[in-house]
């Protein structure tokens, strides 16, 4: 009998062989030019210049529909634990739509506004997996009451210094013009940090590719951002024709995982330096991005939380109350992170492959170390991770817009923090009371297929084993639906 | 059977007693005040020209706009009742971000309150418990408040004419949060007639209009009183400068009264801008304007404040192509 992590890497292997053998397409762009959306519909109609652009705006929709059957698990909460994925059969959702404006200010400047509405109900309040969270939307704070929010509100300026000229195409925050090759991009205001870092063109939009959120950046990089994902700060962006290097300075949220946001921005911090590479392989396009963050954040360290509770069984973790920030767990065994949160430092670097295997067929590769000492603070559990797959177009059976993938991703966690979760701690994320502890992996497969240019109807599969990194809990089954428009 | 009837009155009495005891204990225990939407400054739709007003000059084909609004309003929510009055919302700031789209004289736009700060003070007005909101950056990073969705059309007059007249609709959808005083929590309207017209070096413009505000907060001092009577009035010199812009320099004033207690001295609100304006003038291409305002309450109730200070930046295109006759 194979264990179960060499049993889902050969599913990951014969699915993977079986899209490369059959796929034939390109990997999916960011806005297709024949898209039936609203500035090609005015441009079609010689009402706007799609080249040249003072001002842009783009919609977007989507509804993502996902089910667990029922999965093994020997034990659930154990303890007065409170994060275990619950192993009855589940369905969650999450319903999301944006509007995406551009407008030039000056000459070289941009601004942008994204006002979102999402509405959402998780798998297990959001609880029990690692860094496999199997729906890339789902938002900390969200509720099946829909909420209304500013995602981004940004100033952009470019200033360039020569080289070759560089045609942008009119996008979701990006207005059409033409840049030089070599420049200065300076950006300021609130965004995400993954509108600038860790980009990769094979998974760019996760609304038209995998629905795992392991598969949208490196699981393993708890990058600086409020519970929705987003954040205040600045970044800069040097481009030197192939070359680009990237540092960004954004806030932590002023708890773990909470939406209020801490502006002390020279005392709290999260900064991320990234450089990359563009190139060709047998004459088709590919990028090397090597990315390293520093977050200096108030959190917990594994391995105080342990030290408090072994010096006084008092600072456990169901005596935490209601003034220290906690995460609600019952169990009086264990130790607790609400007892040691301090300013501390969390270190990790990670790569990021990307590469066309022809004009449409692309794979992509990521891996991330983090130093695993302390809490999750903004993104999710896992300590280190890596990811890759393919994802391919449907130009070879005639359906250019058609979208399909395959990936595989798995994450693990530092011997501290297994621990930790052994002890019966818990972070925001996970902790199921007990820990038999091993890496988390999911395969991810799917298909999108595309209607009237600006509609995708996809169905994805999910196989996880080992959730919130204990190999006692499932694997899980999981079956998605999306339905994603673009205006 | 005398003493079980004396015992059944007694009893009678006591339980009549401890009701009314517990019925004036009740009826003195403090009524918690609702929040409402405070914000009163309902910006014109970007490429509106005035603050509030619409210079109803739609033209062109296809063109918009998109306008960033920020304010600051000090002491917008002060209840009176105690001895001095209680600054429930006193210090508010907000951004406003607006986009419109016009062809010929029709334009359609959506505008988002961001709530920036809103602060105050907590305390007792009467049987009624105020508690103050709590918003800054930090504590709600991504907050927005109503969304305002509307449609104004010119029905008479042309876009650079002496006279024009207008309507305008506005839906606003609940979005926020009614106890940080961001929306009423309930689904809202706007009617409005619209007049405006430039005479020589004079620009004018004014509204009358109805607001539908099923939120009734009566009896509680300083709330809304249902539906209201919309009207103001604004008018400014314009000077050329440099190019073909302008600067228009003029007050606005503008406020409501609530049809229950029509023209009351504690359900009207009235307040003055004075509002300053460099704005291009061209039919073609991209322009820009920039709006400062200052002023306060006239007649401080329902959201208008002590003072407030207003800074808006607009960019608007009328559209290069003129619709076919």
């Amino acid at each position: 009998m194979l264990a179960r992590p060499l049993r889902g890497c050969l599913v990951a292997c014969i699915l993977f062989t079986a899209a490369d053998a059959r796929a034939q397409a390109a990997p999916p762009a960011a806005h297709e030019d024949e898209a039936f959306d609203m500035m090609n519909v005015l441009s079609h109609n010689g009402l706007h210049d799609i080249k040249d652009e003072s001002w842009n705006a783009y919609g977007q929709f989507t509804y993502i529909s996902s089910w667990h059957p029922s999965f093994a698990a020997p034990y659930t909460n154990a303890n007065g634990s409170v994060n275990s994925l619950i192993p009855d059969a589940e369905h969650g959702y999450t319903g999301s739509a944006t509007l995406f404006f551009g407008v030039r200010l000056w000459r070289g400047g941009e601004g942008y506004f994204v006002p979102e509405f999402i509405a959402e109900l998780p798998f297990s309040q959001l609880r029990g997996i690692g860094g496999a969270i199997q729906n890339f939307e789902l938002q900390k704070t969200g509720s099946p009451t829909g909420q209304l929010y500013r995602s981004r509100t940004y100033v952009r300026h470019t200033i360039g210094f020569g080289g070759a000229p560089t045609e942008k195409t009119s996008d979701p925050m990006q207005l059409a013009t033409v840049v030089d090759s070599r420049r200065l991009v300076l950006t300021g205001g609130n965004f995400t940090v993954l509108d600038f870092f860790d980009r990769n063109s094979v998974t760019w939009d996760p609304r038209q590719t995998f629905l795992n959120m392991a598969f949208m950046t490196h699981a393993s990089w708890d990058f600086p951002a409020d519970a929705r994902g987003y954040s205040y700060g600045a970044a800069m962006e040097f481009y030197w024709d192939d070359w680009a290097v990237r540092f960004g300075r954004m806030l932590p949220p002023q708890d773990p995982n909470s939406e209020p946001v801490d502006f002390r921005f020279w005392e709290f911090y999260g900064d991320q330096v990234e450089l990359e590479h563009d190139h060709m392989l047998l004459g088709q396009p590919g990028a090397v991005r090597l990315l390293g963050y520093r977050n200096h954040v108030y959190s917990g360290r594994f391995a105080d939380a342990i030290a408090a509770f072994e010096a006084n069984p008092a600072e456990n973790a169901a005596d935490c109350g209601a003034n220290l920030y906690n995460f609600g767990s019952g169990n009086a065994m264990a130790p607790d992170l609400c007892w040691v949160r301090k300013p501390n430092v969390k270190v990790g670097a990670g790569i990021n492959l990307e590469q066309h295997v022809t004009g449409e067929i692309g794979v992509f590769f990521r891996g991330m170390y983090s130093d695993g000492q302390s809490e999750v603070d903004a993104f999710n559990s896992a300590d280190r991770s890596l990811s890759f797959g393919s994802v391919a177009k449907g130009s070879a059976w005639h359906r250019p817009f058609d979208v399909t993938g395959v990936g595989f991703a798995m994450s693990w966690i530092s011997q501290v923090h297994a621990q930790y979760l052994a002890m019966g701690g818990i972070d925001n994320f996970i902790g199921d009371g007990h820990l038999h502890q091993a890496g988390e992996g999911v395969v991810d497969v799917f298909y999108s297929l595309n209607l009237f240019k600006a509609i995708w109807l996809s169905a994805d599969y999910q196989y996880l084993w080992n959730p919130g990194f204990n190999a006692d809990r499932g694997p899980v089954n999981i079956f998605g639906a999306r339905i994603h428009g673009e205006l | 059977m005398a003493s079980s009837n004396a015992d059944r009155a007694l009893g009678f009495a006591g339980m009549v007693l401890f009701a009314s005891t517990v019925a004036s204990r009740a009826s003195a225990q403090p009524q918690q005040a609702e929040g409402f939407a405070v914000d009163r400054f309902y910006t014109s739709a970007p490429g509106g020209g005035w603050f509030v007003m619409d210079d109803l000059a739609m033209r062109g084909g296809l063109g918009g706009g998109m306008a960033m609004t920020t304010d600051y309003a000090s002491n917008p929510l002060r209840v009176a009742g105690g001895s001095q009055p209680l600054a429930v919302v006193s210090n508010q700031a907000t951004a406003d971000f607006g986009f419109a789209v016009t062809y010929d004289r029709w334009r359609l736009y959506l505008n988002l309150d961001a709530p920036l700060l809103n602060k105050g003070q907590n305390g007792m007005v009467g049987d009624y418990r105020f508690t103050a909101p709590s918003v800054d950056l930090g504590s709600k990073p991504d907050a927005l408040s109503d969304v305002r969705i509307g449609l104004d059309t010119r029905l008479l007059g042309s876009p650079t004419g002496a006279f024009r007249l207008g309507a305008s609709a506005q839906l606003l959808v609940p979005e926020g949060s009614s106890s940080d005083y961001e929306t009423d929590g309930t689904v809202r309207a706007m009617v409005r007639a619209l007049v405006a017209g430039d005479v020589g070096p004079i620009a004018y413009a004014g509204q009358l209009g109805v607001h539908i505000r099923p939120f009734d907060g009566s009896p509680t001092p300083g709330s809304p009183e249902g539906s209201e009577l919309l009207y103001g009035i604004a008018a400014g010199a314009r000077f050329p400068v440099v190019g073909d812009a302008v600067v228009v320099i003029g007050p606005e004033v503008y406020g409501e009264t609530a049809f229950k207690a029509f023209l009351g001295s504690t359900t009207t609100g009235l307040e003055a801008l004075l509002t300053s304006r460099v704005e291009g003038t061209r039919d073609n291409g991209a322009q820009v304007r920039v709006k400062l305002g200052t002023g306060g309450g006239i007649d401080p109730n329902f959201g208008a404040p002590e003072w407030r200070a207003v800074l808006s930046v607009e960019v608007f295109d009328h559209g290069a192509k003129a619709p076919k006759p």
